[in-house]
């Protein structure tokens, strides 16, 4: 009997729209399942009180991958990316502020009240993270090889890379090799020495991950961070008109124009399978629908705890019950009053994201209290302002303010999050005041959402923002698990297109659209 | 006019005096610089006090490559090395206590956990595996990756086939190996945690990391490459200390010809139309040779003993930013009688091997967060010796003699401090507090101690910022990147100037490989031979 479906997409966040847009797209019948009511994951936006509209999680939409909006034309269905000029504000610990602009020459005149040596330094760093993240491009944008048995296309696909490679030239390639295992703590520490300008630009390395600064590998996700968009040395900081739920009815509206049928409110519970092969899902309400392919935009070990483990064997159960991905990332929604005044702050300065990670130790203080189970008592935050482009997200002159808090690990050691989740939400506003007094005051309302509630109202086994760890060991070939890093997922016909897989976390569509290439390879056969 | 040589070897610690060996067996007239009046380097005895004789700083061996062993006749030069057996893990009231004997260690880790005794037995089979696949890397020359010539990545194209061809189970462990942490690493296979705790130590000695950096896993494999009579994950003492390692290979090296001086600081090589000639003594005698190869660190021998502006500023800067970061301190004790340990009272065969101070993942942590922020651990990771229980000779009879591997003191002090006297003192003694926790007698048995910071390893050694490896054993600084990437290849930008010091691949620990690889390697060359 025919399946009804070439494929069942399993989640709706972002990366299960891509995947489901592109195999839409190529002709094939397409069936999206999300179990919340409204598409988005991490996208969605939260109503945080009347009329006040935060990003769930996520805050800026500037890592999509271009192709992803070329080829979904998500424009046409009502994207609409807003860049700022500034794109970091970072305040000090002692006073004052540091501004990272769009414009890198503008950025290395601020700087020069802060630190000469550093001012000069930043032009060059900052073409040196272009020069070295348009190489990582090429590896993101790469179905990895396969290790055991590399076939002519990896071959080909090698060669492109080693041409690319060999385009960077011997020092910049011998450059590239040596940075990608780096701490970001070494890499930014080599190119300056003002501890502020240092911690600012590594929280990029870190965020969302579990691990501090002085890790081997951070340089890594900071670099991936900047590939394949315009971030060069601050990062991108790219907001969505109608906040990051407009970029998920755009990719919603644009899967449903390829013929994509979304249903939510729709649970799966169950990958079944036939004779080892996924064969289609069971629903939380106990039908069962067939497909030839099954598509799991969830995340790794959730996927393969859909799966009869007697189907999986013991050592793949054991291998990805190992996968690490357990968070170390909050969230803070602030509905104010008005906009809060940030010391040296002016309002075009708050338009990007504002960083609070004074140096390298304070970063790595917050992120040591991950490893012993504790909330950081000084937080290190990223936060934006997302009503500064769109003011539709909150009443008349008042502002939603989106704060991320790390280190919050989502296992508490002698405390659970029901004790904690509240103390997060004060540290994060004793935090801000700390450079914008009198926020406190402002507060209207605030949501604190936690490691916990991502793993239960966000489905991120975990509470990992990006479904697996950023770290060296699920990296490229072996992301989430070596021998499954090609999108093909733990049995015939089950595939990964979420964060889990290659290229990994973020905002980027590059899952989806890279797991749409091996699908649709297969399903030809 | 001064006498020349083929080549003259600066500094005579292990890895200087077996690239003089190796060099003078091929027929070349070779001299050995060393600046002590001991050789050895950090591979060194010293009597201390009277009777008592320390491996000052490095105390215990098991990489040494065994071709150098065979090669160079070290047993007929009189090395011996002396097992070293099992590790004790002392807790309160309680103690984990590992053997050679595979059957005893699984049975005691029944105690803790039926599934690691299982896991125990799969893990060490695994490692083994993947150790042997390994070791070859440790004896090529590594590529440079900025240029893709055949010729260089000949020897890496038969390991890659080897990856290929491994099972998928060991590919992974390997990638593993390479990438995670040694906590992470561990968390897969066992729950115990003073069995995590003690294993991951391996994974952290001489680097400033702690179990949870990333990147540590791979130090847990270099402890398992070493091997003694063919036997892996071995370790073992010299006869008479570490210094019986550097004399044994002297002594092959003077039975081939070498010529070795000490108490002869090297103060500037000598460069002339860009090649290095010769160097300077501080003492202010020239001595001509044709080359130059140092077994000292990279920051020694490029900043302070080549004369500034010798070397581009390019090359300079990234001399300039290679790691070093000592972290550990040696604290050494003269004992007047055995110590007993609280949790197993008595002297008895346990206290024969290494006692480890690793109660926990947290405990080996937290005493990295004390350095990563510029203090010494307030309770360290401490791996002690008692060497006079497998070797009497090195102490009075009836004395005794400890050695305490401490970790971490960190060489870069907080607020921009600097290792005084007093904070060694203070050191010294916080580490004799946290013994006197599991040897409540300590005390009292304690003749002399002799301590060395980072510092005092600095000053005494050379080795930049006290590191016992010349420089950290982090990813970006192994293989063609150690210590220069584009520079993996013994050679310098300076022509005949040549390094062998584990400052180069395969690195640190007493293997002897560099200077090896090194020897070989600048033979091969002065053959006229292309790129090995």
């Amino acid at each position: 009997m025919a399946a009804a479906f070439d494929a069942i997409v399993v989640g709706g966040g972002h990366n299960g729209m891509v995947v489901a847009s592109y195999l839409a797209k190529s002709r094939r019948k397409v069936l999206l399942l999300e179990r919340e009511p409204e598409v988005g994951g991490i996208l969605r936006n939260a109503e945080l009180a009347p009329g006040f509209h935060a990003p769930g999680i996520a805050h800026t939409v500037g890592r999509l991958r271009a192709s992803v909006v070329r080829d979904l034309k998500l424009m046409r269905h009502g994207f609409e990316p807003i860049e700022p000029d500034v794109r970091v504000f970072a305040p000090q610990a002692g006073g004052g502020a540091l501004a990272f602009w769009k414009d890198p020459a503008r950025t290395a005149e601020g700087l020069r009240v802060f630190h000469a040596a550093d001012a000069d330094g930043y032009l060059r760093f900052d073409r040196k993270v272009r020069a070295l993240s348009s190489f990582v491009a090429y590896i993101l944008a790469a179905t990895p090889p396969d290790v055991k048995a590399p076939s002519i296309a990896d071959a080909i696909g090698g060669l492109r890379l080693g041409k690319a490679f060999r385009d960077l030239g011997d020092k910049a390639g011998r450059e590239t090799i040596r940075a990608l295992p780096m701490a970001i703590a070494d890499f930014v520490g080599e190119a300056f020495e003002h501890e502020g300008i240092r911690g600012a630009l590594a929280t990029r390395g870190v965020l969302y991950s579990n691990v501090g600064p002085w890790a081997a590998g951070s340089a890594a996700s900071f670099l991936v961070d900047s590939a394949g968009n315009d971030g060069g040395a601050p990062g991108q900081s790219v907001v969505s008109r109608g906040g990051t739920a407009g970029l998920a009815a755009a990719l919603r509206a644009a899967a449903t124009s390829f013929g994509v049928e979304v249903r939510t409110g729709v649970e799966v519970v169950e990958i079944l399978t036939r004779g080892a092969r996924a064969a289609g899902v069971r629903t939380a309400d106990g039908g069962t629908i067939e497909a030839r392919a099954v598509v799991s935009a969830v995340d790794p070990k959730r996927t393969l705890r859909l799966v009869d483990p007697e189907v999986l064997g013991p050592h793949l159960v054991w291998r990805g019950e190992n996968i690490r991905q357990p968070g170390a990332t909050a969230k803070v929604n602030l509905a104010l009053g008005a906009l809060p005044s940030f010391e040296g702050g002016a309002e075009e300065l708050l338009r990007g994201r504002i960083v609070i990670g004074h140096s390298i130790d304070h970063v790595e203080r917050a992120k040591d209290a991950w490893k012993y189970g504790r909330v950081a008592e000084e937080p290190w935050l990223e936060a934006t302002i997302p009503t500064l482009a769109d003011p539709s997200l909150a009443p008349e002159g008042k502002h939603v303010m989106s704060v991320l808090f790390e280190a919050a690990p989502r296992n508490l050691r002698g405390t659970d999050w029901a004790s904690e989740r509240e103390r997060v939400g004060d540290l994060a506003v004793k935090t801000l005041e700390r450079h914008a007094p009198g926020l406190g005051e402002l507060v209207e309302a605030r949501q604190v959402i936690t490691p916990e509630d991502l793993e239960t109202e966000y489905a991120l086994t975990g509470g990992h923002v990006y479904h697996a760890e950023h770290g060296l060991d699920q990296f490229f070939a072996w992301r989430p698990l070596n021998g499954h890093a090609r999108y093909r997922f733990g049995i015939e016909g089950l595939y990964l297109a979420g964060s889990g897989a290659h290229p990994g976390g973020g905002i980027t569509g590059g899952p989806g659209a890279n797991a749409a290439r091996a699908i649709l390879r297969d399903l030809k056969r | 006019m001064a006498t020349r040589y083929d080549v003259v070897v600066i500094g005579g610690g292990h890895n200087g005096l077996t690239a003089a060996a190796y060099l003078a067996k091929a027929g070349k007239s070779v001299l050995v610089l060393e600046k002590n009046e001991l050789l050895g380097g950090a591979a060194m005895t010293v009597e201390r006090f009277p009777g008592f004789r320390f491996s000052a700083m490095s105390y215990v061996v098991s990489l040494l490559r065994p071709e150098i062993i065979r090669e160079l006749e070290l047993p007929r030069h009189g090395l011996e090395i002396l097992p070293l057996d099992g590790t004790i893990t002392p807790l309160d009231g309680d103690s984990l206590w590992r053997v050679n004997d595979h059957g005893r260690t699984v049975r005691e880790l029944r105690r803790w956990s039926l599934n690691d005794a299982e896991a125990y037995e799969e893990y060490g089979r695994l490692m083994a595996e993947m150790a042997r696949f390994i070791k070859p890397i440790l004896s090529i020359v590594p590529p440079d990756p900025g240029k893709i010539s055949p010729l260089e990545w000949l020897p890496l194209v038969g390991l890659a086939k080897g990856f290929r061809d491994l099972p998928q189970k060991l590919q992974t462990t390997f990638i593993q190996l390479m990438t995670m942490s040694a906590a992470d690493f561990l968390d897969q296979w066992f729950e115990t945690e003073p069995l995590k705790a003690t294993m991951s130590a391996s994974g952290i000695i001489g680097t400033f990391q702690g179990p949870r950096s990333p990147g540590t896993a791979y130090v847990l494999l270099h402890h398992y490459m070493g091997e003694i009579d063919g036997a892996f994950r071995a370790w073992g003492i010299p006869k008479g200390g570490t210094g019986g390692i550097s004399y044994a290979i002297a002594s092959a090296a003077l039975a081939a010809g070498v010529e070795i001086r000490t108490e002869a600081p090297v103060a500037r090589i000598a460069v002339k139309g860009g090649r290095a000639t010769g160097v300077t003594l501080a003492s202010g005698e020239e001595i001509g040779a044709g080359a130059v190869l140092s077994s000292v660190d990279s920051n020694v021998t490029f900043l302070k003993l080549l004369e500034p502006g010798t070397l581009e500023p390019e090359f300079e800067r990234e001399v300039r930013r290679y790691k070093f970061r000592g972290s550990s301190g040696k604290v050494n004790l003269a004992l007047d009688g055995l110590p007993e340990l609280a949790c197993k009272p008595g002297v008895g065969p346990w206290l024969r091997g290494a006692i480890s101070f690793s109660p926990s993942l947290d405990y080996m942590e937290r005493a990295y967060d004390d350095a990563k922020y510029g203090r010494y651990s307030e309770r360290p990771y401490i791996d002690c010796i008692i060497p006079t229980l497998v070797d009497p000779s090195m102490a009075p009879p009836g004395k005794h003699i400890m050695s305490c591997f401490v970790q971490y003191a960190p060489y870069k002090l907080e607020g921009g401090a600097t290792w005084t006297p007093e904070l060694r003192d203070a050191f010294g003694e916080n580490v004799i507090d946290t013994l006197e926790e599991r040897f409540p007698d300590i005390r009292k048995r304690i003749l002399h101690a002799y301590v060395l910071s980072p510092k005092d390893i600095e000053d005494l050694t050379g080795l930049t910022e006290g590191n016992i490896f010349q420089g950290e054993l982090s990813l970006e600084q192994l293989f063609f990147n150690r210590p220069v990437p584009g520079w993996a290849r013994y050679r310098t930008p300076v022509r005949d100037l040549w390094m062998c010091g584990s400052a180069t691949h395969p690195g640190g620990g007493i293997m002897g490989a560099p200077g090896r690889i090194a020897a070989l390697e600048f033979l091969r060359a002065k053959r006229g031979g292309r790129a090995a």
